[in-house]
This record gives C-alpha cells, sequence and structure tokens, in this order.
C-alpha cells in the first residue's frame, strides 16, 4: 500500500512534457479516427435556430464576424453553419467586421458558403462591407446611418452601386443581427448600442470564455439564442443537417475534457495522500 | 499650460456632457452630433491611432535590438513581419490578374498558353477562347502577386498573337483578394501562427489543472466541483454519463464526508451501504433512465449552472462595472479625473 502510495505521490510530480503528450495524442485520436457521439442541441442553440427559421424568405440578415485565427475553430463553424442556413432560406446577408482579422474571417466562410456551394451573386444575395476601426463608433455608426460608416465595401465598390444596399439606410432596415464573436468588441457591444436601443432581433455564437458575460442578456431575452463555443457550433450543425469542422471537433474535445478531469481527479488523490504523510510526520 | 490642461478638460467636459445629453434630450442637432459627427471623429482618431501605434511598435523593437536587450533577436522577426505587412499592405497590390481582349489569328497558340498558366486543357482554353468578343473578355482564373510575374504573363500572352490587358486588384480589395500577397501572407503566416498560439493552451491548461486544481477549502472545492460538471456537461460525452453512475459516486462522496467528519468506521459504511441501496432501489423502480433525476444528469446540471449562479455572478459584476463606468464618466465630465492629460 506504500508504495502504491509513493507511487501515486510520484506521479503527482510527473514531468509536464508527459502530460502534454499525453493531451497531443488523445486530442489527435480521435481526429483520425472520429468517434461518433451524439450531439444534443441545448435550448439556447435551438433558439438561435428557431429565430433564424421563423425569419420570412427574403430577409435582411446583418451579420458581424469580430474574431480572428486564434479563436476560428470555435467561432468559424458558427459563422458557416448560419450563412448556410440563412442562405437556405434565401435571406440576404450584410457582413460587418469590428476586428480586422474578421474581415478576411467573413470572406474565406463567404467563399465556402455563398460561392461554391450555394454559386450565389456577389451584391445581390450577399455583401462583405468589411471591417472599419472605432469598436463602439462603428456600431453607433451603422445604428444611425451606415453610408457614412460605409462608402465603399470590402472590394472598394461604392455602396451606392451594390444592388441589395438600395433599401438599406440603418440598423433598423434589418430584420435580424447576428453576432459571431469571441470578444471585444463583439457581442456585448451590439446588444447595448445596437439591439437594445433600436429593438432589432439579435442572436449570437460566442467563444465558450465568453458564455459568462453574454448569458444574462439571454436569460433577459435581449438575445434570441446564444451559440456557445465548439460544442455550440456543433449543435447548430447537428439542427440545420449539415454536419461540419464543429462537430468533428466535438469528439476530440470530450476525450480532451475526460482527460483533464481525470488529471484534476488523479492530482488531488496525490495532494490529499501527500497532507497525510506531512501530517502524520509533524 | 492653458493649451495643455485648461483646454483639454474644457473639450472633455464639453464633448462628454453634450454626449450624455444626447440620450436624454430629443433635440435633432444634438442627437445627430452624438450619432453621426462624434461618431466620424471617433473612428478618424482610431485610424490615426492604428498609425501611432505601429510606429510606436516599430520604435520599441528598435530600441530594444539596438540596446540588445534580453530577447532582441525576436525583435528583428517583429520588425521583419511589420515591414512585410506594411509592403504588402500599403506599397504593393499583390494581385493582378490578366485579361485577354481578342484572340488574333493563331488561337491554338493562345489556348497553349493558357492551358500552362490555369487549370485548363488546351482544348477548354480553345474553346474559352472562342466566347470572346469586344464586350466581354476572358479573365484568366490566376492571381500574379508581383507585377513582374503578371507582365511575363501578359507578354507571353502578346507574343502568341493575342490581346492582353493587366488589370490591378482595386486598393483596399487587395487587402482580401483570393491568392493575393496579402490574403497569402495572412492565412498562410499570420493564421497558423495565431492558431498554434491558441492551441498551446490546451496543454498549459491541463498541466496546470493538474498541479493546481487542488482541494484546499471549501471554495476550492465547489470551483473544482461545478468546473469538472461544465466540463464533462458541455462536451457529448457527458450526455453518455448516465445520472445512477453519477448517484453512486455522490454516494461515495457522502461516505468520504461522513468518514472526514466522525472517522467512524461502522458509520462511513452504513451511509455508504444505504446509499449505494437507495440508489439501486430507485433506479431499478424508474427504469435506470439515463437521463433521470435530472439533478444528476451532467448536461442538465452544467445548463442549471450556467444559467442560475453564473448568471447571478455575472449580473453582479456587471452592475459593479456599470457604477464604476458611470462614476468614473462623470469625473471626467466634472475635470475631477484627468489621467489622460498625464495628471
Amino acid at each position: 500500500m506504500k508504495k502504491l502510495a509513493d507511487l501515486v505521490i510520484k506521479l503527482g510530480y510527473v514531468d509536464r512534457r508527459w502530460i502534454f503528450l499525453i493531451i497531443a495524442v488523445v486530442v489527435m485520436y480521435p481526429l483520425f479516427k472520429p468517434l461518433g457521439l451524439p450531439i444534443r442541441p441545448t435550448e439556447s442553440s435551438q433558439e438561435v435556430f428557431n429565430t433564424i427559421e421563423a425569419l420570412p424568405q427574403g430577409s435582411k440578415v446583418l451579420l458581424s464576424c469580430d474574431y480572428g485565427p486564434s479563436t476560428k475553430p470555435e467561432i468559424h463553424p458558427m459563422a458557416v453553419g448560419v450563412l448556410r442556413h440563412l442562405f437556405e432560406k434565401g435571406h440576404q446577408v450584410y457582413v460587418t467586421c469590428l476586428w480586422p482579422d474578421g474581415q478576411f474571417m467573413a470572406r474565406d466562410a463567404l467563399d465556402q458558403v455563398a460561392e461554391n456551394e450555394y454559386g450565389l451573386n456577389y451584391g445581390e444575395d450577399y455583401v462583405l462591407l468589411g471591417f472599419r476601426p472605432g469598436n463602439e463608433a462603428v456600431i453607433k455608426g451603422i445604428v444611425s446611418d451606415i453610408r457614412k460608416m460605409y462608402t465603399i465595401d470590402s472590394r472598394a465598390i461604392p455602396i451606392g452601386d451594390i444592388p441589395m444596399m438600395k433599401d438599406i439606410k440603418n440598423i433598423s432596415d434589418f430584420d435580424l443581427l447576428f453576432s459571431a464573436s469571441a470578444g471585444y468588441p463583439g457581442t456585448v457591444e451590439w446588444v447595448q448600442l445596437a439591439a437594445d436601443p433600436t429593438g432589432i432581433t439579435m442572436s449570437s455564437g460566442v467563444t465558450s470564455i465568453q458564455v459568462n458575460e453574454v448569458m444574462p442578456y439571454v436569460d433577459a431575452g435581449q438575445i434570441k439564442g446564444i451559440l456557445a463555443g465548439m460544442p455550440g457550433a456543433a449543435e447548430y450543425e447537428k439542427l440545420i443537417g449539415k454536419p461540419g469542422i464543429g462537430t468533428s471537433g466535438m469528439d476530440a474535445q470530450s476525450i480532451a475534457h475526460i482527460v483533464i478531469v481525470m488529471f484534476i481527479i488523479f492530482g488531488n488523490i496525490a495532494f490529499y495522500l501527500e497532507r497525510q504523510r506531512s501530517k502524520k510526520t509533524f | 499650460m492653458f493649451w495643455k490642461r485648461q483646454i483639454p478638460i474644457a473639450i472633455v467636459a464639453l464633448v462628454g456632457t453634450i454626449t450624455l445629453f444626447g440620450w436624454f434630450i430629443d433635440q435633432p442637432d444634438i442627437k445627430s452630433f452624438v450619432d453621426d459627427d462624434a461618431t466620424q471623429w471617433y473612428d478618424i482618431l482610431a485610424s490615426f491611432a492604428i498609425f501611432l501605434g505601429a510606429l510606436n511598435l516599430l520604435k520599441l523593437q528598435m530600441q530594444k535590438i539596438i540596446k540588445r536587450k534580453k530577447g532582441w533577436q525576436y525583435s528583428i522577426f517583429a520588425i521583419g513581419g511589420f515591414l512585410f505587412a506594411i509592403t504588402a499592405g500599403f506599397l504593393m497590390r499583390g494581385a493582378y490578374t490578366v485579361n485577354i481582349n481578342s484572340v488574333g489569328d493563331t488561337p491554338e497558340v493562345v489556348a497553349q498558353v493558357m492551358a500552362e498558366e490555369t487549370e485548363f486543357t488546351t482544348n477548354e482554353s480553345e474553346v474559352l477562347l472562342g466566347l470572346i468578343d469586344d464586350d466581354s473578355p476572358l479573365p484568366l482564373e490566376k492571381v500574379y502577386m508581383t507585377g513582374k510575374g503578371v507582365n511575363k504573363v501578359a507578354n507571353k500572352i502578346i507574343a502568341s498573337g493575342a490581346s492582353a490587358e493587366i488589370i490591378p486588384e482595386n486598393w483596399g480589395a487587395h487587402l482580401t483578394k483570393k491568392d493575393g500577397l496579402f490574403n497569402w501572407m495572412f492565412f498562410k503566416v499570420f493564421t497558423p501562427l495565431s492558431a498554434t498560439m491558441f492551441a498551446l493552451l490546451a496543454f498549459l491548461v491541463a498541466s496546470a489543472s493538474y498541479r493546481a486544481f487542488r482541494i484546499r477549502n471549501f471554495e476550492a472545492t465547489l470551483l473544482l466541483v461545478s468546473g469538472i460538471i461544465i466540463m464533462l456537461g458541455r462536451v457529448p460525452i457527458g450526455s453518455k454519463i448516465s445520472s445512477w453512475f453519477v448517484l453512486y459516486i455522490l454516494a461515495l462522496l457522502l461516505g468520504v464526508i461522513v468518514n472526514s467528519w466522525k472517522s467512524n468506521k461502522i458509520l462511513t459504511f452504513s451511509t455508504v451501504g444505504i446509499g449505494l441501496l437507495v440508489v439501486t432501489i430507485a433506479g431499478f423502480y424508474m427504469g435506470w433512465p439515463i437521463d433521470k433525476p435530472a439533478f444528476a444528469y451532467l448536461p442538465s446540471l452544467q445548463e442549471w449552472i450556467y444559467l442560475v449562479p453564473n448568471i447571478a455572478g455575472a449580473r453582479a459584476i456587471m452592475i459593479g462595472i456599470g457604477l464604476g463606468v458611470f462614476a468614473t464618466s462623470i469625473r471626467y465630465i466634472l475635470g475631477i479625473e484627468k489621467s489622460y492629460i498625464g495628471e
């Protein structure tokens, strides 16, 4: 028994590189050999789906891509999933970015979905307005007069020459606002400066770490549902019936979480044994 | 001193007051100032701030290299990357295409050149070249990053007897042009580097949780248990863990608590035994459904944690921040807070 306790305590001080190796192996394994774990949509993901589903055909949707490459694995599958749903239903999508990186992410998602999958026309079915510096000021600009904020789009086409911009003056001309956000500026700023003052219906997809901050707005009904991190993306893919990168990433995340929990439990057993031993010593 | 102190304070007080009143007074001019003009001023200032930030970065990194400070070698990469991004973004378009306006007398030669440059075969290229007329030139579906590269191709096409025109991408649009230089830099250099940095978090979290996530006191235990429930309940594998399994663990944990409290073996074993028996009887009675009772089913439990204690805590923090922002704003407007002028 003493030898076992010694071993457990010794393992409690195992070189961190062994932990890194174990994590690398368990994350990689499901990526090569998917486990096909079931995805169960939560109420908040279902609400996002229902909100988009309830839009009348041909609605105008403002999608804000406020994330970058570091959070791409979590947010990009959401943006892609939401775009698929919107285009499937025949809505028009207007994309803005509060983050400079967001413009590239949005372009990537639009190329994949609007151009390659649905063969839609730029300027008629979707438009990428692009990035503008100014954080909250950009949101306020879009709320009051979008043409003052955007004189040209991301392709340097004058706004007046874009057919789908014809009837758009400010945020009240949109039927839905969806914020795909990884931090500041993002969902919270959109609620405070756009959705709340104007009453426009808003939905959101955020990183797991941001959920705590955004949940009060969802609970109060200021945001209609939320896609929370990669699980949220996978749930949305399940809801629209188009599994993608979010779904495939969930197996890896599941196993990684299990291993981390096991590490925590094992670390605590070692800690407990060590404490008991030191109590006996003194 | 007057220009450096009183004037900035007066500007902040005036603009702050007007902006504040813009929310409460239905006066079109003030509203227009707050919603449009002030917003645009901020937009312009923010653009200059980016410029100043870039210059500051350059200055600090240069100083680090010149003074040979610790890790100065990394600064070389920082400046190199910065200069490359500036060049690709401001000085070079990095995205050119070629339009073939007319084929000339030797379409088969032009088709051969086109086949070399694109993914089309010579036959497919000939068909496409046949579609050219005065109003619709044929764009080569390839983006060239340098002027030299695009000139070479255009000259090749012209030498084969056709008429070609180089089309540079518009400034601004050149940044996100697929296969353009800046776009290449973003997706092939910045994206993998950025994703790598973020992905390292998984390893650090695993290592840190192994060493630091310890049951030291009641608060730490609460945090640990909530963390485990959230981690397992959020992922699909959590929905595969039966609530009865969780209940059995709870029965065992109850034994641990009783043992630590009373240090009585009979009482401990009795508690564990009764707990296991109760769970088993309840399981047989209810038919062992995986998600019932809901309070022991991890996905339901994590949802409750998100919706009840988490929201309560988040609201408390938000209210605190709101009050803090309000107090600080008032201090700015009244000229009490002067940190922005270095006081």
